[in-house]
């Protein structure tokens, strides 16, 4: 009997991946072989103090930054093979970053804001209106489409930057920090956001520092000096209301 | 690349022109300074490409204005970069009706004394120079009287006291009187106005209907000047030729038959000088040439600085703009996207400038041809070109700021502050 899983990779797949920075003439191992899979569809939370390398970690798998050492496959694709066009398309296509800052453009508006990534998909002016609008109306904000970022509340600023990581249908998330910069209820109704994408099958990964965040993952990866020292299913999962 | 190709190509380039006015508005005072920069570059080059025509259409314009096959001689001698100043020049209006006789293809000569003249009628008066000629002085420069007649043989031969006006003398004298037929008082003696003559405009703000023309007989009887030796000498001589005539050729039959009518020994000095049209020309398309090769070159630096103007001002941008950058490629901008929208915004900062250095050039334009009454023609191809060229600069000097900023690495941009 074949699993019909099986013949789907895991959507991130790590063998020994080493980030190594130097610093004053000192190597400082920021990650220091960690080897681990993130499926399709999960919802992971990689936790760790500052400066454990959790940051680090996401930073390679969102392929803004490349590997000492070690293997990164990223849907079956070994990205230590890609050059920076391939990896340019990857970020373009497969991944959506949401900030803790935000990284809105200044004195554009939301609808151009969200439009950005499909400029560099290739897509025609007519169409990258168009899709921005839907995805903009489905985070809720059809009325705030011509607002620039200083006429949005924190929330909304947000919601806009994970419009924009959505609009092309990528195949995860990566959240660092999404919270950071928001209040209690606001920070519950965006992991509330990232809850129902899940359920719709988008894979999130979300790096935090604060406990209650990461339990509305179902996984928590547990960084400490560059290695993962825990990983398991989150307990006694939060949903948002 | 097909069609469908290359409008998407087009469009990949066009989707930066609003980042780059949104750009450039966001620091606007910085945007236009930079501007201004190249701005008086592309109008001082548009300037003295400008000017440059014009000098050469003006001097072109005022050796067609003598005539177009044309030898002009003058009695001095010949300036060979030993001019003895004790060796007196000769020319008459023997050598002139020997010319005539002896040489093939003369189509008519134009020997001249001048003289300057006090001319009064009612009150007013003006001084212009006063050329005595024969009748072929029109058919050699191409003038003729525009009202009234031109100098006659009957005149020359009687010595008659009449005169025909250029219209800047006739204006002055008559303003919108008829001068035709009135007596005016040339150096107190009168004189009939048979004619005015037809306007020749002017070059480089030198009047070219500024004269008048009397009969040579009468100017040699009455105003021949110590300037003058002998009783037919003459102050210049034209000779004009027929169509098709090599001037040299006819230059070096000149020069053998004065020689030997002066008795010029092997090895002196000829005692003449002979001009060619053909030689003005030639040697005045070399001095315009040189000008305005000096002019643009002088222009050019000034564009240079508007370049490096426009270099300084993109590496601070893309300093300044870092983050955007490290955003723009996490979200899938490739080193060719980044690249491309800083060229586009120093183009577009080039192009504006360039675009408003034209009109102030047209401007400046106008008002030398207005003012100065100098020609600084604009054609659509040298405008054409200010644009292009400004775009160029743009993407040279806007280049390297593009290609630092497509080099960043993501994570690094990302995470300046």
């Amino acid at each position: 009997m074949k699993n019909p899983m099986s013949d789907t990779p895991p959507l991130v797949e790590t063998q020994g991946l080493v980030k190594d920075y130097f610093i004053g003439g000192e190597v400082l191992h920021a990650v220091n072989g960690v080897s681990l899979r993130i499926a399709r569809g999960e919802f992971v939370a990689i936790m760790g103090t500052s400066g454990s390398g959790k940051s680090t970690f996401m930073n390679l798998v969102g392929c803004l930054d490349v590997p000492s050492a070690g293997t990164l496959k990223l849907d079956g694709a070994d990205t230590r093979t890609l050059d920076s066009n391939a990896l340019a398309d990857i970020r373009n296509r497969k991944i959506g970053f949401v900030f803790q800052q935000f990284n809105l453009l200044n004195r554009t508006t939301a609808l151009d804001n969200v439009a950005v990534p499909l400029i560099y998909a290739g897509l025609g002016a007519r169409e990258r209106r168009e899709r921005a609008r839907e995805t903009l109306t489905a985070m809720g904000l059809e009325n705030r489409l011509d607002h620039t970022p200083a006429k949005l509340s924190g929330g909304q600023q947000q919601r806009v930057a994970i419009a924009r990581a959505l609009v092309t249908k990528p195949l995860m998330l990566l959240a660092d920090e999404p919270t950071g910069a928001l209040d209690t209820q606001t920070s519950e109704d965006i992991m509330g956001i990232f809850q129902t994408l899940n359920q719709q099958g988008i894979t999130v990964i979300l790096v935090t520092h604060e406990a209650d965040i990461a339990e509305y993952a179902e996984r928590r990866i547990v960084f400490r000096d560059g290695k993962v020292v825990e990983d398991a299913a989150v307990t006694k999962r939060r949903a948002a209301a | 690349m097909n069609a469908r190709g290359f409008t998407s190509w087009i469009a990949a380039w066009a989707v930066n022109i609003p980042i780059a006015f949104t750009a450039l508005r966001t620091n606007l005072m910085r945007s236009i300074l930079t501007t201004i920069g190249i701005m008086i570059g592309v109008l001082s080059v548009i300037l003295a490409v400008a000017v440059g025509e014009g000098t050469k259409v003006s001097v072109l314009d005022s050796i067609n204005a003598l005539g177009s096959n044309m030898a002009i001689i003058f009695p001095q001698p010949e300036n060979n970069g030993t001019r003895r100043v004790v060796d007196r020049g000769r020319l008459t209006e023997r050598d002139a009706r020997a010319i005539q006789r002896l040489i093939p293809g003369v189509a008519g000569i134009a020997p001249q004394l001048r003289s300057t003249i006090q001319m009064v009628i009612a009150g007013r008066n003006a001084t212009t120079t006063a050329v005595g000629i024969t009748p072929d002085y029109g058919k050699v420069t191409n003038v003729d009287a525009e009202t009234g007649r031109f100098i006659s043989d009957a005149d020359v031969r009687t010595a008659a006291r009449v005169i025909v006006l250029g219209t800047s003398v006739a204006n002055k004298l008559f303003g919108s009187f008829e001068p035709v037929g009135q007596t005016i008082r040339v150096n107190k003696v009168p004189f009939t106005v048979i004619g005015v003559l037809e306007s020749k405009g002017s070059n480089f703000g030198n009047d070219n209907d500024d004269l008048a023309v009397i009969p040579i007989s009468t100017a040699r009887q009455r105003f021949a000047s110590t300037t003058v030796q002998g009783p037919d000498d003459l102050h210049v001589l034209f000779v004009g030729f027929e169509d098709g005539i090599s001037l040299p050729d006819a230059k070096k039959a000149m020069k053998r038959l004065l020689r030997q009518r002066n008795r010029v020994g092997e090895g002196e000095i000829n005692p003449f000088t002979i001009n060619t049209t053909e030689e003005f020309m030639k040697e005045s398309s070399q001095i315009t040439g040189v000008i305005q090769t000096l002019l643009v070159a002088i222009a050019s630096i000034s564009l240079l600085v508007g370049g490096i103007g426009i270099m300084n001002i993109m590496l601070v941008s893309v300093t300044e703009r870092t983050r955007e950058i490290g955003l723009r490629m996490a979200l899938g901008a490739k080193r060719a996207d980044i690249r491309n929208q800083f060229l586009v915004e120093a183009a577009v900062l080039c192009v504006i400038g360039g675009a408003m250095g034209l009109i102030l050039a047209m401007g400046a334009a106008e008002a030398f041809k207005r003012l100065a009454d100098f020609p600084a023609p604009i054609g659509v191809g040298i405008s054409i070109f200010a644009i292009l060229f400004s775009a160029f600069i743009g993407i040279l000097f806007g280049g390297y700021p593009a290609i630092r900023a497509s080099r960043l690495s993501p994570i690094d941009a990302l995470r300046s502050e």
